[in-house]
């Protein structure tokens, strides 16, 4: 039976080839994720334990949970208290830190690398025996020795384009600092070489910065050989006071780390992964389509088995046989595929923000053994159709010539089953159009419709593609004769024909759907970002706990171009056991920053214990104009009642509750402090002049953005831009699969068709004809899964989008037209181009195959 | 589109040939497996005529057929339809000749499936552009006796009914000379001898050119003219034939060969 079926796979090598070619994409992005997963979190782990290599127990400072941000800069952890633990038994080392995080400038200007403020690290350089301090070897310069002088890591330097000798702009909270860079250090530090950056200063400098004069954020001690680790932390904590310190093991930390790293490197496989899962999914169909023409085109072979006594389960058993070895050739040639996605994975995640640690590729078991598994699992799979196809064949076909077509009865029960799903599909989605949020269920909900939906599609397409391609079939037959040929060829077998285009029909689907919730929700977030804000540049801080310094609020008013400077102080309104967002703003120019629609009284009215609410809030909590709330501002403990003065729709720039600002500064958890500065321009100017005026007047702060709407719009969109990456990616993932599968059956076609095209060219079709003949048939097929998938797509997206309503009301259904278009026309020159190669050997066909009997 | 090839010179004879062979010489293969089809032919098909091309299997008929009918490129000699010299033309003024020209006729139908009557008897015409002359398709439907079944589909018709479209097919665009590939080869006796029939009436009723290779002497007795073949070389012809006088001479090269 093997060899049977090994002799089926030689003899049918360029026929499966395409099969093996789907499959085997499918196989390189599984195995290649995976092999990507496990290196990068093998070189992630490598990395923190190089970092903790010198470190046995870690002290740090603990507090009362009432502690203000003033209360924790003064910590137990002192020189005396580091001299103690130094001399404890088993201690080589006792290493004190002052830790924090700066955000630094780069040499034009701009933030560094300052997405994520936990990757932009501080410490203190702490000089160790001879004067140097060896978690932080100096690679050029010297250690910084005073409050002018500042080191960075070599990353750092290259990133920001520092040299010795440069002054270096940074933050750590408040006001600018501007420092001289005296040295450049190397570190092993993952958060920092993962992107991220490093500024040391001396020790007295950070400590005032991080923590308080004579006073640290940290004590790292070092074990004598044969010292463990538990045993050095209970030493620790006996000496330590109980409520101030406490202790915890380097390979506590290193565990908590590699949990977190691994948390990262699983969102970077989900991508890939879902690339993966459609890929797969998509080349099934292709599968399914080359076993399914093999079986026919054997079945007089079959039946000739059957005749001369193999069972049923013999010849299923053949034909899984062969999609297992065909399968296994794809995994073969997979994988090593897969090595190749792993090694460019890095490159193509890396950005400017974030680089992956390097290390070399890890193959475990587990890619190895999910290659074969996917490959030869999901072509089996795949066949085990077509083999039940052609364990039917009933030993007397052996005498047939023709093929017999599929019987009324079964396209009765293929439509009923479609019907039905279609039905469940559509009934599902309609009705959560009524749905008002996008709640966990409700998004199940609206999977579990598309994915009956598309279900539908793919057992009625069978059955639509007669009267679609004869929609088609009144523009190919434009082209006389030749079209009309095309046009019946594709409606020959239907079943091959919506088979084929069952692959682009599912890529349209997704890709239309994708792109038109992407386009829809970019334009709510758009529609919303602007809606609110009335000014034409907003200064932020990066970071919730830093502020504006107020001479930076006055040096920004005082900008030419400035016309009105509204400062805003961000805090939490407590109302019995909720938290709300709380906006103090002034009154006379908070109209002029923001578009405020009142439903009912005014922010004029705005001052001390008076209050402007949402008018989400309002209905929460039964209010109108001139009604009382009870409620808190920031730190401030005390409930008292507040006055409403106004109810204005939602907006998201004025949040849950606007307040009279100098009141809300008052409780502010930083007191007197400035969290957002909205910035109208004389004639509403926004031009990169006026951007780099603000810029300087804050002081360059890196810790300050300064965006215009479009920054701020796209800053919000930056999860449809991934969604956008992933749409792209699946549109031509499954464009190179329908191409594949568009390739396979027409070569498969044609070869069915010698004879006929032979006649063709007999009596009077030249080479021409015949290539646009093959050619049109392509199109056709292509058209047909491009219509059902667009309309399945955009049905799908309607639906999904009545979600998104709920959770942004601004969210309206907008089809992307460029995009639809583009994956219209994709399409379509897919299949004129995948019948490039079958079309030529068609035209090659010499007319006296007309007269040759076969 | 019939400007695609040259027309036959002025002042050449009104009694000039339909097709025309002279020296016709047709190899396979190089070396060892060299094989010689047709040995310098020389043969003329009179307009107006039926000619019957008779041989045993391998006597280079149907290689004659292919070669005279432009579906195969010969390896020296001339192949002529009309005054067309065949190895001149490209591949493409070739294809239009074939359209133009000929009609064909195969012994395994070869009929569209996808096609119905109609279409399948049209669809030269269609190749060619051109709209079919009502008057002449009425004719040429009716001579074969198709009127009622042209919608149906080939698998819908019986093989007689099946080569009676062919036929139609071939006669539709009023070429210059019919070639018939052993047409009643997969016909019962009664279907053969109607096609055979048809054949004959458009030649003698219609004015058509008729050339038909065959190994049956009963469908070449069909003919005006018998010439017979063997190994690659034209040997005898016999007008007017009778069944029994072809089978005769069958036999006697029969009976020739196995003395050689």
């Amino acid at each position: 039976m093997l060899r049977t079926a090994l002799r089926n796979v030689l003899a049918h090598k360029a026929r499966l080839l395409m099969t093996v070619l789907a499959v085997c994409l499918g196989v390189a992005f599984v195995s290649g994720t995976l092999v990507f997963a496990d290196s990068s979190s093998a070189a992630y782990r490598a990395a923190v334990s190089r970092n903790f290599a010198d470190i046995a127990v870690s002290v740090t400072p603990k507090f009362a949970p009432s502690a203000t941000a003033e209360d924790q800069r003064t910590t137990v952890l002192d020189d005396a208290l580091v001299r103690k633990l130094a001399k404890l038994p088993g201690v080589t080392t006792a290493r004190p830190l002052a830790d924090g995080t700066a955000t630094l400038s780069a040499k034009d200007g701009s933030p560094l690398r300052a997405g994520k403020t936990w990757a932009n690290l501080a410490a203190a350089y702490v000089p160790g025996e001879g004067g140097r301090d060896s978690r932080y070897p100096l690679v050029n310069g010297r250690a910084p020795h005073n409050s002018d002088e500042v080191a960075v890591d070599s990353g750092t330097a290259a990133a920001g384009g520092f040299g010795i000798g440069d002054m270096v702009t940074m933050a750590t909270n408040g006001p600018v600092m501007t420092k001289r860079l005296v040295g450049i250090v190397s570190t092993k530090d993952p958060r920092v070489t993962a992107g991220g950056t490093l500024a040391l200063f001396d020790k007295a400098t950070a400590q005032r910065l991080f923590a308080s004069p004579g006073h640290y954020t940290g004590i790292d001690l070092a074990a004598a050989p044969g010292t463990a680790q538990s045993e050095l932390s209970d030493r620790v904590t006996a000496v330590l006071p109980a409520d101030r310190a406490e202790v915890s093991t380097a390979t506590a930390q290193a565990a908590q780390q590699a949990v977190n790293v691994d948390v990262l490197t699983r969102g970077y496989e989900k991508m890939p992964m879902i690339f993966a899962g459609v890929s797969l999914f998509i080349g099934s169909f292709l599968i399914v389509n080359t076993f399914t023409m093999l079986v026919t085109r054997r079945t007089r072979e079959i039946a000739l088995l059957r005749a001369i006594g193999a069972s049923r389960r013999q010849v299923v058993r053949s034909v899984l046989l062969e999609a297992a070895l065909v399968g296994l050739a794809a995994s073969a040639v997979g994988f090593p595929l897969g090595l190749g996605v792993a090694s460019v994975l890095p490159d193509i995640l890396n950005t400017s923000q974030e680089v992956l640690p390097s290390g070399p590729l890890v193959i475990s078991a587990q890619p190895v053994v999910a290659a074969l598994a996917v490959g030869v699992g999901v072509t089996v799979l795949a066949a085990w159709l077509p083999s039940r196809r052609a364990a039917r064949i009933a030993p007397v076909e052996a005498m047939r010539s023709a093929e017999q077509p599929p019987s009324a009865a079964r396209s009765r029960i293929r439509g009923l089953v479609g019907l039905v799903l279609l039905v469940l599909g559509a009934g599902l989605l309609v009705s959560l159009a009524g749905a008002k949020d996008a709640s966990e269920g409700n998004l199940d909900s609206a999977m579990l419709g598309c994915a009956l939906l598309g279900a539908a599609l793919i057992v009625l397409a069978p059955l639509l593609a007669d009267p679609v391609v004869r929609l088609i079939g009144r523009l190919t037959t434009r082209f006389g004769v030749i079209g009309h040929l095309a046009r019946e060829n594709a409606l020959r077998d239907p079943r091959r024909t919506a088979a084929t285009a069952s692959a682009l029909m599912i890529t349209t689907a997704l890709v239309a759907g994708l792109a038109v919730i992407g386009n829809s929700t970019g334009q709510a977030l758009d529609r919303q970002a602007a809606s609110g804000l009335g000014a034409d540049y907003v200064i932020s801080t990066r970071d919730t706990t830093t502020a504006i310094d107020t001479a930076a609020v006055r040096r920004v008013a005082d900008t030419s171009g400035v016309r009105t400077a509204s400062a805003i102080a961000d805090s939490t309104l407590f109302t019995g056991g909720k938290s709300q967002q709380i906006s103090g703003v002034d009154p006379e120019t908070v109209n002029s920053v923001m578009k405020l629609h009142f439903v009912s009284g005014s922010a004029k009215n705005l001052g001390p214990g008076r209050i402007a609410v949402s008018r989400t809030l309002a209905e929460q909590g039964g209010l109108s104009a001139g009604s009382r709330l009870n409620a808190s501002i920031g730190r401030g403990q005390d409930f008292k009642q507040y006055s409403v003065v106004g109810v204005y729709e939602d907006n998201p720039v004025a949040r849950d509750a606007l307040g009279y600002r100098p009141e809300v500064q008052n409780n502010s958890f930083m007191p007197g402090s400035v969290q957002r500065l909205l910035v109208r321009t004389d004639n509403n100017a926004v031009s990169k002049d006026t951007e780099s005026r603000l810029r300087a007047a804050v002081g360059n702060n890196p810790l300050l953005k300064v965006q215009d709407r479009g920054q701020l719009v796209h800053e919000a969109a930056g999860t449809v831009g991934n969604l956008l990456t992933l749409m792209y990616g699946l549109l031509v993932i499954g464009v190179v699969i329908a191409a594949l599968g568009i390739v396979n059956t027409l070569a498969m076609s044609v070869s069915e068709r010698t004879r006929e095209i032979g006649v063709l060219r007999a009596i009077g079709m030249d080479r021409v004809g015949i290539r646009r003949m093959i050619r049109l048939e392509a199109v056709t097929v292509a058209a047909f899964g491009t219509l059902l998938g667009l309309l399945g797509g955009l049905f799908g997206a309607w639906a999904v989008g009545a979600l998104a309503n709920g959770a942004i009301t601004q969210y309206s259904l907008a089809l992307p037209w460029g995009t639809l278009a583009l994956v219209c026309l994709m399409s379509l020159a897919l299949g004129a181009v995948a019948a490039a190669l079958p079309a030529r050997r068609a035209a090659a066909l010499s007319p006296l195959r007309a007269a040759t009997e076969l | 589109m019939s400007q695609m090839f040259p027309t036959p010179a002025p002042g050449s004879p009104v009694t000039e040939p339909a097709a025309r062979a002279t020296g016709l010489t047709k190899v396979y293969g190089k070396g060892e497996t060299r094989v010689t089809a047709l040995d310098s032919v020389f043969v003329e098909f009179a307009r107006g005529r039926f000619t019957a091309v008779m041989g045993p299997s391998g006597s280079g008929k149907s290689t004659l057929m292919h070669c005279m009918a432009g579906l195969d490129r010969v390896t020296s000699g001339s192949a002529r339809i009309g005054g067309t010299e065949l190895a001149s033309l490209s591949d493409k003024q070739l294809t239009a000749l074939r359209r133009d020209k000929v009609g064909f006729v195969f012994q395994g139908f070869n009929l569209l499936p996808t096609l119905t009557a109609l279409e399948n008897i049209t669809l030269p015409l269609r190749l060619a552009g051109r709209q079919p002359d009502p008057a002449w398709l009425e004719t040429v439907v009716t001579t074969v006796g198709l009127a009622g079944r042209l919608a149906h589909r080939p698998t819908e018709l019986s093989g007689g009914q099946q080569q009676r479209v062919a036929a139609a097919r071939a006669l539709v665009s009023r070429p210059e000379i019919v070639f018939a590939d052993e047409p009643t080869g997969n016909l019962d006796s009664r279907s053969g001898a109607e096609i055979l029939g048809f054949l004959g009436d458009s030649v003698r009723e219609l004015g058509q050119t008729v050339v038909m290779v065959t190994h049956d002497p009963v469908a070449a007795a069909h003919a005006d003219r018998v010439v017979f073949l063997a190994d690659g070389l034209l040997v005898d012809e016999l007008h007017e034939p009778t069944a029994d006088a072809v089978l005769d001479r069958m036999l006697r090269f029969e009976a020739q060969s196995r003395t050689r």
